[in-house]
């Protein structure tokens, strides 16, 4: 690179920060996050159950009633499989946030897993499924707004087993505590296919300081103790 | 790699041409004279950001974004085709195993199992790695098998540290180079994909450079283990800066559906 064009770039870039510096003062979300409390079915933010549809009410009876006998083939975290989302989000385990420019990485101490949501940028509309989908953000104020599609279905949407479709749309959106000790998550769902209309739910999540994100290896555990809820 | 070895097919007289002056050696473990233990070859080839894409980041302490191996090597010793210096017990355990994947009856490795591939292989993958800087924190991801490195920056390692795949980095700055420095690593893996052995005590050091104007990434990687080795060694390694390659969801556990082609990974 030439002595110019190496100036360029570096006032390309001083000017480029100070841009993203004046677009948002966003609150920074990097650190370890674990979920308060236990989630089981998740409850929506008018207090209800999501508002299955009828086909997707029968899935999700059979999921409980094989529970209830202590039968989770239908749950694929029992064979290593992703757990999907917003199920990830609703798990006892922490995670963590690596919070950049262009990139927020969520990383799951559940197995391993990584996510990575694409800051502003469109969802594409065709989207191959996959566990954890595809997921774009933004910021809306100082609220971390996460856009997802792509979702395979084998994977259930909550630690109770709630199925959804392929074309599920997951909204998500972070807000951090004035403290910067919590995190609040509103999440809607929207799923023609599997509710009767769009519903929301909310989890919180504390900041556990000093906390070093141990290897977690589902092929090395044994079944009884791999991580479902 | 797909596209090298159908001109090398189209083209003998290159080959002819490619192997006066590449490496003389045949891909056989270096001086045994052994058929039985031939070695699979390295893929030989150059995982180059495709033509318009941006030149690489100059700043030598920003080595955020996908970096890509150029080649890769079965065998991780102190060069091509030559073993790690084990000691003569190891080196038999080595061939055996040599022996029985040239049979068609392979060891089962970590990897094959779905754990993580253990150090110094995970750095020897066919699959992009993408560098996250955070304060403190510098954050390997790997796509394959989703592997995972955290190394911590400034700081010792833990008194005592519970062993892991993948082990415990820490990692400081001297000058450009990023020196990161891992312990505590199982002995449920293999040095390298052939199966060269190491143990609890083994110690890693890599040392990242960026080269090239920011374009490669070189690594030194140094790899110390009383139990298994006859002394230290070390090898070199070239990634490229690849921002026009984003990390795919790689799930081992379903027999992983995604793999690279010429450099980007599709859905099988």
């Amino acid at each position: 690179m030439s002595v110019a064009s190496r100036y360029r770039h570096a006032v390309l870039s001083a000017v480029a920060l100070t841009l993203a510096a004046a677009a948002h003062a966003a609150p920074d979300l990097t650190g370890v996050w674990q979920i308060t409390g236990h989630m089981g079915a998740v409850k929506t933010t008018d207090g209800g159950a999501p508002p299955l549809t009828a086909d997707a009410k029968a899935v999700y009876d059979a999921h409980r009633k094989a529970a209830a006998k202590g039968d989770y083939s239908f749950d694929g975290v029992t064979r290593c499989l992703p757990p999907g989302l917003p199920r990830l989000m609703l798990m006892h385990e922490p995670f963590e946030i690596l919070q950049r420019d262009k990139i927020v990485y969520f990383v799951y101490q559940v197995n391993r897993l990584p996510r990575r949501a694409y800051l502003n940028e469109a969802l594409p509309t065709d989207v191959d499924p996959h566990y954890l989908g595809y997921s774009v953000a933004h910021w809306d104020a100082d609220t971390l707004v996460v856009e997802s599609a792509g979702f395979d279905d084998s994977t259930l949407l909550d630690n109770a087993g709630l199925p959804h479709s392929e074309d599920m749309h997951l909204t998500e959106r972070y807000q951090l505590s004035p403290d910067g000790k919590r995190l609040r998550l509103t999440y809607t769902v929207e799923d023609p296919k599997t509710f009767t209309k769009p519903w929301s739910a909310q989890a919180e999540y504390t900041h556990l300081t000093g906390y070093q994100i141990p290897e977690e290896v589902c092929a090395a555990t044994p079944v009884a103790k791999r991580p479902r809820d | 790699m797909r596209t090298l070895i159908t001109a090398s097919f189209a083209i003998p007289a290159l080959v002819l041409a490619f192997s006066a002056i590449g490496d003389p050696r045949p891909p056989t473990l270096y001086n045994s004279g052994d058929p039985t233990l031939t070695l699979t070859p390295g893929l030989r080839g150059a995982t180059a950001a495709p033509k318009g894409t941006p030149a690489g980041n100059p700043d030598p302490h920003d080595l955020e974004g996908v970096w890509w191996l150029t080649g890769y090597e079965y065998l991780l010793g102190p060069e091509p085709g030559v073993p790690p210096p084990l000691k003569p017990q190891y080196l038999r355990i080595l061939e055996r195993r040599i022996r029985a994947k040239n049979r068609g009856t392979p060891e089962a490795d970590a990897s094959t199992q779905c754990l993580p591939h253990g150090m110094p292989r995970v750095m020897e993958s066919p699959y992009p790695i993408e560098i996250v800087q955070t304060p403190g924190r510098i954050t390997f991801l790997h796509e394959v098998a989703h592997n995972i490195r955290r190394i911590y920056l400034d700081q010792p390692h833990p008194r005592h540290v519970a062993l892991s795949f993948l082990g415990n980095s820490v990692g400081h700055w001297e000058g450009d180079t990023l020196v990161v420095d891992t312990v505590g690593l199982n002995d449920r893996t293999f040095i390298d994909d052939e199966g060269s052995s190491h143990s609890t005590q083994e110690h890693v050091i890599e040392r990242y450079r960026k080269i090239d104007n920011g374009a490669s990434l070189e690594l030194i990687m140094t790899v110390e283990d009383p139990v298994t080795l006859e002394h230290p060694y070390s090898y070199r390694r070239v990634f490229r800066w690849r921002p026009d390659v984003r990390p795919q969801e790689y799930v081992c556990e379903e027999n992983n559906r995604n793999a690279p082609v010429n450099g980007v990974t599709v859905a099988k």
